[in-house]
Order: structure tokens, then C-alpha cells, then sequence
């Protein structure tokens, strides 16, 4: 079951009177499963948001097709289980954040429930201001509201475009908690953000989005993995010159390192340096963090070598 | 439908704070309060023996009371009119261009609200919004001057009424500007120009023999030709007031192509839309 489906999805803007015509999106290939915790990373001005934006219908696509929740996005009723926080969200400034859930409980055709609007923004941690005018709010706290609104009638998939943006390290905590009880009751979280940590605290599963194409995606231990490199620590007294021999390389911080195609070559290293009677301590594979792996996607775009 | 009422009640809402709203509401009251303390009808037998502003006599013959206030309703009637649609151009040019600013426009088109939806729902507030400006001043002075002289005049609401209908096709002109070009001036800049327009269209006839040079006759014509006629449904008010028998078949013909021309221009304003990248 998918809740995001693109199929070669483009936007190009411009290109009339003469204009050199903007590609933001080059033929999108992308499947997110439901349930799944989707992160879309990607330099600024890679498309992430025009991909988020043609998701949804507020731009319309030049090419490819896209299909959200296994329907049409231009059905109302598709986009009524569809939560979404834009990038730079502007509410109405005389309204209060109660009024806010509450227009966007009618639009999508629900009874306004005072008590389960009241019960959201306690979960945004902004109960207190419920009745305040969302004018005088702070950057933080519109973030906020923007966020209860995406959450409005328990939608199945969250569109969320830097939902940490403007906010303080406590409430990045309270919005990753509240993602994962989201998640964990069922609903498919798609977040586009430039905060590489959050997206990887958050999400199982990655996509880098560079020039308007996605060039990596899969699950976050295999794109942070370096599956061939091993990270090995041995009692101390453990022979140097057995272990190189065996294919192992020492680190300055006392540990070793080896390169091990399976797991079959991975043993059998071990086997030898057990053999030449050294103990084996640890055991961990050695991962690099997303920010290397978005440097690594990018790199062919530049046209450079990315070291190991 | 529901959806678009549902976008037409949120901008009242959001009306309700708008410095311009509150101004034009406030001016429109201490008016009310003006003739309600300083106005003095005195009805003898049902004839109006004299009037009194802040205690100064103003005319002194003794006529019919229904008959000396036709004038008033008159007066009433175009300052309704005229000032209700004023009102609807000063107050609600920048509902569009706000609804459709960069943060907004795209939260709203992420609900389940279709485009066309949302056009209608703010052209159907700022109607709504318009007619209760009109009728709020409209009604007030009726009820002052019932109340001070058991004479009901209908002119008044029958402007508020008529100053809505004209004001759909202005505000379909600013919604399509808004569109275009997301500018509140702009915006009420157009809505501006139709509503002089409108009022010179009216008078076509007497003013097309002015312009003598060339194909300027011919220009003239040709673009005050599907405009609305304003000045004269505001006649149409007026005559309300004078007590004069309306021609109902001319009145449904200038009100129908009113509306016709509000809904042509509104249905190109969603077209525009319905191709927009946000």
C-alpha cells in the first residue's frame, strides 16, 4: 500500500517570451510506503519543496504523474486525510489558534470538536495561548499552531516542510515525540527539511533529492552504512603484526579496522586474529551520518571525487 | 457550496479586525448617532411641521410627512448607494491579494477546497460584508426616521440591496486584478476605475456627442458598452424614495447584466486561477 506514489514527475517554470526555462523537478521517481517515516533531503533549491507543492496540486506538474494515498490529489477527499505544513506558513493574524483548527476542521468537512482542538494544541505545547491572537505569536509558536493545523482529524499522511523550523531544542523534542506517536498509531510521515539531524532522528527511510532528481533512497542504515567497513576492538595485548597481517588495519584510537565483502570474510578475519591470540571486544559496523551521505549524493553534480 | 461558505464565513471572521472595516462601521455609526441626537422631525397630525438640526429650523412648510421626506430617502438612498460601494472598495481590496499571499494560499489549497471554491467563498464574504455595511447605515437611518416620525421608508434598504448587486461586478474586477497581479492598490484601483466607469456608462448617450474627434465616439462606446450601468440603479434607489413606480422589466435588465458581467469576470478570475503555480 502506497501513500506516495510520483512517476516521473517534472516542473519546469519559465521558459516563455524568451525566458531560459527553470527545470525544479527532472522526471521524479518516488514510492513511500504507508506507515513509513520518509525523510526528503537535498541542497537548497533542489525541488524538495515544488516536489511537496506538485504532491499536492498547489503546482501543477509538466510531466509525470503523481498519485497520494492510492488517488488523485485533486480530490478533495484525498487531501481531507492529507495534514500539510508549509515551509513559510502565514496565518490569519487576527485569528486565534482556536479558530484556526476550526476553520480547518470545517474545510475538511468535520464537526469542530472544541475539547480534541484544545487536546492538539496541549500536544504542541500551546494549550495556554488558545485563545490568544496568532498576530502577537512568535515565529516558534506560529510553527506551532501551523502544526496543530496539519494534525487536524488524525490525517493518515503528514506532509510536513521543516516542521522544526523557528523552533527551541525543547519543542524539537516535543515535535519528534509527537511525530512518533503519529507514527506509531499508524500514519505515514513524509518530512522535508535541510535539519540532516532531525530527519535522521525521525525517519526510517531517506530520499536525496539533488537537481531535481532523487538520487539515493532507502532505508537509513543502509544509506548511512559503509557495509564493507568494520570497526574492531581487541583486548589489549592483541599481536600488531598478526592482526595486519590478517587484513586489519589500525586506527589511532586504538581500534582496528577491516574491509569484509560478507559476513562469511568478516568471521574469517576474526577466525585469524583469534588464531594469532588476539580477543575480540567489539564488534560494530562502521556508518557515516546523513550529512555524508547528502556531500556524497551531491558530489557528481559538482563534478567531484568523493573520498572514502 | 458548503465549502465556499465555509471560506466566505472565515473572512467575515477575519473582517472583524480590519482597521478599514472598523473605521468605515464606526464613521457609519457616529453618523447614525449625529441624526438620531440632532435631528428633530415634528409630525402634527401626520404632516411634518418642522425640522430641526441641533435645534436650527430647517425649511418651514408644513407638508405630508411621507410626502417632505421623500427627499431624505432620496439622499438616503444615493448616499447608500454610492457609500456602500465606496465602503466595499476601500474596505475589502486586500482580502484576495492577504488569502493569496506566499504561506497562505498554499496551506489553504493543501485542504480539501477546490480553487473556484475558494474565489466564490471570498467573493461571497466580501458581498455578505458589503450588503451588511450598506444595510447597517441603510436600516439605522430608517429606523431614526420611523421612529421620529412613524414613516417607513423602504429607499434606503432597497439601496443597500442594489449598492450589493453593483458591487458584485466591481469586486469580481478587483478579484481578477487580485489574481493577476496579487496587489491590494492594485486591486482597488480597478475597482476604482469600474465603478467610475460604470457610473459614466450610464450617461453614454449624453456624453458620446462630446467626443467629436476621430473614432473617440466610437472608443467610448465601444468600451462603456458591456460595462454596468451604476448611475442608473442608483436612480432606480432614488426613485424608491421619490415614491415613483418602478419599470421592474428595466431594473431586471440592468440588475441581470450586472450580475452576468460579475459572473464573466469571476469566471475568468477562476480560470486564471485554476492555472496558477503557488
Amino acid at each position: 500500500m502506497l501513500a506516495i506514489e510520483a512517476r516521473g514527475l517534472e516542473k519546469r517554470y519559465g521558459g516563455r517570451l524568451g525566458c531560459r526555462p527553470l527545470q525544479a523537478l527532472a522526471g521524479v521517481e518516488l514510492r513511500v510506503e504507508r506507515g513509513a517515516a520518509f525523510g526528503f533531503i537535498g541542497p537548497n533549491g533542489a525541488g524538495k519543496t515544488t516536489f511537496v507543492k506538485a504532491l499536492l496540486g498547489i503546482v501543477h506538474p509538466t510531466g509525470g504523474a503523481v498519485r497520494l494515498l492510492e488517488g488523485d490529489p485533486q480530490d478533495p477527499r484525498i487531501r481531507a486525510r492529507v495534514g500539510y505544513l508549509p515551509e513559510r506558513l502565514r496565518l490569519a493574524p487576527a485569528w486565534t489558534p482556536l479558530e484556526v483548527l476550526e476553520s480547518v476542521a470545517r474545510m475538511k468537512g468535520l464537526a469542530f470538536d472544541r475539547a480534541a482542538a484544545l487536546a492538539v494544541l496541549e500536544e504542541v505545547g500551546i494549550a495556554e495561548a488558545a485563545r490568544r491572537r496568532v498576530g502577537a505569536f512568535s515565529k516558534g509558536m506560529k510553527q506551532r499552531v501551523g502544526l496543530a493545523a496539519a494534525l487536524v482529524g488524525a490525517p493518515e499522511l503528514l506532509l510536513l516542510d521543516e516542521p522544526t523550523d523557528g523552533l527551541d531544542p525543547p519543542a524539537r523534542v516535543m515535535v519528534r515525540q509527537l511525530l512518533a506517536r503519529r507514527l506509531a498509531a499508524g500514519a505515514t510521515l513524509f518530512l522535508n527539511s535541510h535539519l540532516l539531524s532531525e530527519t535522521e532522528r525521525i525517519c526510517d527511510r531517506i530520499g536525496v533529492l539533488v537537481g531535481g532528481r532523487v538520487v539515493r533512497e532507502g532505508r537509513l542504515e543502509e544509506l548511512t552504512a559503509a557495509p564493507r567497513e568494520w570497526t574492531v576492538r581487541f583486548a589489549p595485548g592483541a599481536p600488531a603484526a598478526a592482526l595486519a597481517a590478517a587484513g586489519f588495519t589500525a586506527r589511532e584510537d586504538g581500534a582496528w579496522r577491516i574491509a569484509a565483502d560478507s559476513p562469511a570474510a568478516l568471521n574469517a578475519a576474526i577466525d585469524r586474529a583469534r588464531a594469532a591470540g588476539a580477543l575480540l571486544v567489539e564488534l560494530a559496523r562502521e556508518g557515516k551520518d546523513l550529512e555524508a551521505v547528502l556531500v556524497e549524493a551531491m558530489a557528481p553534480a559538482r563534478g567531484e571525487e568523493v573520498a572514502a | 457550496m458548503r465549502r465556499a461558505l465555509t471560506v466566505a464565513r472565515d473572512l467575515l471572521r477575519e473582517a472583524r479586525a480590519r482597521r478599514w472595516v472598523l473605521a468605515l462601521f464606526a464613521a457609519t455609526t457616529v453618523l447614525l448617532l449625529v441624526v438620531l441626537l440632532g435631528l428633530r422631525l415634528e409630525v402634527v397630525d401626520g404632516a411634518l411641521a418642522a425640522t430641526r438640526l441641533f435645534g436650527g429650523l430647517l425649511g418651514g412648510k408644513i407638508q405630508a410627512a411621507d410626502v417632505a421626506l421623500r427627499p431624505l430617502f432620496q439622499g438616503v438612498a444615493y448616499l447608500v448607494f454610492y457609500g456602500g460601494i465606496l465602503f466595499g472598495i476601500l474596505s475589502c481590496a486586500d482580502f484576495a491579494p492577504t488569502l493569496l499571499a506566499p504561506g497562505r494560499i498554499e496551506h489553504l489549497l493543501s485542504l480539501p477546497l477546490r480553487r473556484a471554491e475558494l474565489l466564490l467563498g471570498t467573493f461571497l464574504g466580501v458581498e455578505a460584508l458589503v450588503l451588511s455595511g450598506a444595510t447597517y447605515g441603510g436600516l439605522g437611518l430608517t429606523l431614526i426616521v420611523w421612529a421620529k416620525t412613524g414613516v417607513f421608508g423602504w429607499a434606503p434598504l432597497a439601496a443597500a440591496v442594489l449598492a450589493a448587486i453593483a458591487f458584485s461586478a466591481i469586486y469580481a474586477a478587483m478579484i481578477a486584478c487580485a489574481v493577476a497581479v496579487r496587489s491590494a492598490a492594485l486591486s482597488a484601483a480597478a475597482g476604482g476605475l469600474l465603478y467610475l466607469l460604470g457610473i459614466l456608462a450610464s450617461y453614454r448617450r449624453i456624453l458620446t456627442p462630446l467626443f467629436t474627434s476621430g473614432g473617440s465616439g466610437g472608443v467610448f462606446r465601444a468600451i462603456t458598452a458591456p460595462i454596468p450601468r451604476f448611475a442608473t440603479i442608483a436612480d432606480q434607489a432614488a426613485a424608491v424614495g421619490a415614491g415613483k413606480v418602478l419599470d421592474p422589466a428595466a431594473l431586471g435588465f440592468q440588475l441581470g447584466g450586472t450580475l452576468l458581467f460579475a459572473a464573466a469576470l469571476l469566471s475568468a478570475a477562476i480560470a486564471l486561477l485554476e492555472r496558477k503555480d503557488f
